[in-house]
């Protein structure tokens, strides 16, 4: 899997090619607009990420002018401001993610997993992870047969670990898709969602779906666990 | 009244001033004409003295004393005009001497004898009755006849009572006129004083979010216009500062954000690295720990200072509040429940309010996550939105803790934390309130927190409700 960097801080971009190499990656690094455009221009690359303030071309410009030739690369954008009319626009040019700064670089590379393995989305009406039915049409949730009962939000937390069973959810990323960013900050509402789940989910079964990644966030886990 | 107001003590001055002048001009003026009806009195009697002595006693060798008796009744008629006329020769005996006066008010024979050497005096009697009785004495001398002592007198009753008219006309005229002053002046200094009076209510209206308005400028070329522009000049300063600041908090909370990603990324990749000693992994974590709650307090203080230069109203919409209240409070229920608390949440009627709704979505979450912070086990919070007179007014009312009354003047302010023992955990920052109070600002609506110590906390937000 290879990787462009657009970054300008030469610390920052450091950290995050460390890390990216550390989990087999092969990552290029620009220092500013103009050389990021032109090595996303030449080379074949399976993810973007792209710092917003860049020297020669802003990374709003880069993004708009790689989207022109490529529709399909993944591109991730890191930026010092969260300013919401920011990231909409920015979304709207064709971004994929958005991280603000400072970020956990767990986070970063839960999210970078993300795109590279999104695929398809599964659409069909019912999930099934090992013996966990999800109907979506009904919201019925069954394990191994029999009928579980959950609020609304249990719900939809256990519906969107399910889109992606195996991937680690970040605590942020749920809060995105599940509550909003109103909740940004209360990332402990996770916890304790995850918690009262599992007691529906997982205490009447020996097997254990519901996974914590310490220091990232959540799974819902397929593969049985020795 | 307030006796330390500039007004009260210009027309207290101004009155009592002129009240001292008014009282000595009424005195001169009372003194003056008594003395002057007096005098006149002394010398009409005089004259009268000196006109029955050269009328009459100069002829006495003639006439004879029974005509000059007669002549002087006849001419003076001191019974009906309550006039005294005596008349003595030189040996103390009587040649005239008047019958009571008509309407009886004196005795002339009360009047004792007076034996003056001199040839013209004066002598006050005072009677019974309280009546004075001014005499004008004469020694009269002729050649060629025997020396008489002419005495002519007259009540000083018309002169009191006119002089007691006049004393009474002034002490009642005296009251109303400086009454009247104080008035006039008291009118006078209040008109002198509207601009001032304009200027701090203008003041008044000039907080630290409108600190680009100006106080309007008494076109007076005096002091006022000079306290005026000196005013404003001095809000400009303060703008100046506040824009500094605000300025300040933008840029550092914007500059910190990349030598925060690093030292992040740094604690990160050294807690996680498993050829690093565990102890210094652990440090490295702790660390980490630190400077995520660092990331936070940035993040709040670029909110806030987001929120100051007044974010766009792009985001504005028009919603219910009952009904972001209601599923805000939903959302947060197991998160109370999870420490034993419930939320009752009272949003009957449908509220349409106008902004941003994800602002105020944050305002309810982070008083309901607060009063869930303080809440102990088995506590209640209650969550209600009604409408007030065109406003909609929206409680959190919580059986907690409480906040000490005089923390409670504080608990908007940034970074302000009640004490110690509230904080709990690393997660709060003493932001949150401060955030709550600038989304409000932002809609044109107020908040307020009430509280009884150990028996619970109240903060009321008031919006004004959509007309549309």
């Amino acid at each position: 899997m290879r990787i462009l960097l657009a970054e300008d801080e030469k610390k920052v971009a450091d950290i995050i090619v460390r890390g990216l190499k550390a989990e087999r990656f092969a990552v290029d690094i620009c220092p500013d607009g103009q050389a990021a455009w032109e090595t996303a221009e030449a080379y074949d690359y399976d993810l973007i990420i792209l710092d917003l303030m860049l020297p020669k071309l802003s990374g709003t410009e880069v993004l708009e002018k790689i989207r022109r030739k490529n529709q399909h690369v993944p591109i991730l954008i890191l930026t010092a401001r969260d300013a919401m009319a920011d990231k909409v626009k920015n979304f709207e040019a064709g971004a994929d993610d958005y991280l603000t700064k400072p970020f956990a670089f767990a986070e970063l590379l839960v999210r970078i997993k993300a795109l590279l393995r999104r695929g398809p989305v599964n659409r069909s009406s019912v999930l099934r992870v090992a013996d966990l039915e999800i109907d979506r049409l009904s919201q019925n949730v069954r394990r191994g047969g029999k009928k579980i009962d959950l609020t609304a939000k249990e719900y939809s937390l256990l519906e969107y670990l399910a889109t992606h069973p195996g991937r680690v959810f970040s605590r942020t990323m749920i809060i995105e898709h599940v509550w909003d960013q109103s909740f940004q900050g209360l990332t402990n509402i996770v916890d304790v969602y995850v918690r009262h789940l599992r007691e529906k989910v997982d205490d009447a079964s020996p097997v254990k779906l519901l996974r914590t990644v310490r220091g990232v966030g959540y799974s819902l886990n397929d593969e049985v666990q020795a | 009244m307030n006796t330390r107001s500039i007004s009260f003590r210009l027309v207290a001055w101004y009155a009592g001033w002129l009240a001292a002048i008014f009282v000595l001009l009424c005195a001169l003026l009372y003194l003056d004409l008594r003395h002057f009806l007096e005098s006149d009195l002394r010398e009409s009697q005089l004259r009268r003295a000196h006109q029955i002595g050269d009328a009459l006693l100069a002829h006495v060798k003639q006439s004879g004393e029974a005509y000059v008796a007669s002549q002087a009744k006849d001419w003076y008629e001191p019974e009906v005009n309550d006039r005294f006329i005596r008349i003595t020769r030189a040996d103390g005996t009587l040649v005239y001497a008047p019958g009571m006066p008509h309407d009886g008010s004196f005795d002339p024979a009360q009047v004792s004898i007076s034996s003056s050497s001199k040839t013209e005096s004066f002598t006050k009697y005072v009677l019974p009755g309280k009546k004075t009785l001014l005499v004008a004495s004469l020694n009269f001398k002729s050649a060629g006849n025997p020396d008489y002592f002419v005495e002519f007198g007259q009540l000083l009753d018309p002169v009191d009572s006119m002089l007691n008219h006049l004393l009474l006309q002034l002490m009642l005229g005296l009251p109303l006129a400086v009454i009247i002053i104080t008035c006039g002046g008291y009118l006078l200094v209040r008109r002198a004083l509207t601009p001032v009076e304009q200027i701090t209510r203008a003041a008044e209206r000039i907080t630290q979010h409108n600190l680009s308005e100006r106080l309007p400028i008494a076109q007076t070329g005096d002091e006022m216009e000079r306290l005026s522009v000196s005013l404003n000049r001095m809000i400009a300063r303060l703008d100046d500062a506040f824009q500094n600041s605000k300025r300040f908090v933008a840029d550092a909370s914007h500059e910190l954000r990349t030598p925060l990603t690093i030292l992040r990324g740094e604690l990160e990749s050294m807690a996680e690295d498993l050829r690093v000693d565990a102890e210094w992994r652990e440090r490295a974590a702790s660390m980490l720990e630190e400077a995520v709650h660092l990331s936070k307090i940035v993040e709040q203080l670029f909110t806030l200072s987001r929120l100051d230069a007044g974010e766009a109203r792009a985001e504005w919409s028009r919603f219910d509040l009952s009904e972001l209240a209601k599923t805000t409070a939903d959302q947060l229920s197991l998160l109370a429940e999870d420490k034993g608390i419930s939320i009752s949440c009272d949003a009957g009627q449908p509220m349409p309010v106008e902004g941003d709704r994800v602002r105020l979505k944050q305002v309810i979450v982070n008083l309901l996550d607060n009063a869930i912070k303080y809440t102990p086990k088995n506590g209640g919070i209650k969550l209600r939105v009604h409408g007030v007179n065109g406003h909609v007014v929206l409680e959190v009312e919580d059986n907690g803790i409480g906040i000490p009354a005089d923390a409670l003047l504080h608990v908007f302010e940034r970074f302000y934390r009640v004490d110690q023992m509230r904080a709990d955990g690393s997660e709060s920052a003493g932001l949150g309130l401060s955030i709550v109070k600038s989304i409000c600002a932002a809609h044109g609506a107020e908040v307020e927190a009430t509280s009884v110590p150990a028996h619970g906390s109240c903060f009321r937000v008031t919006l004004p409700l959509s007309k549309g």
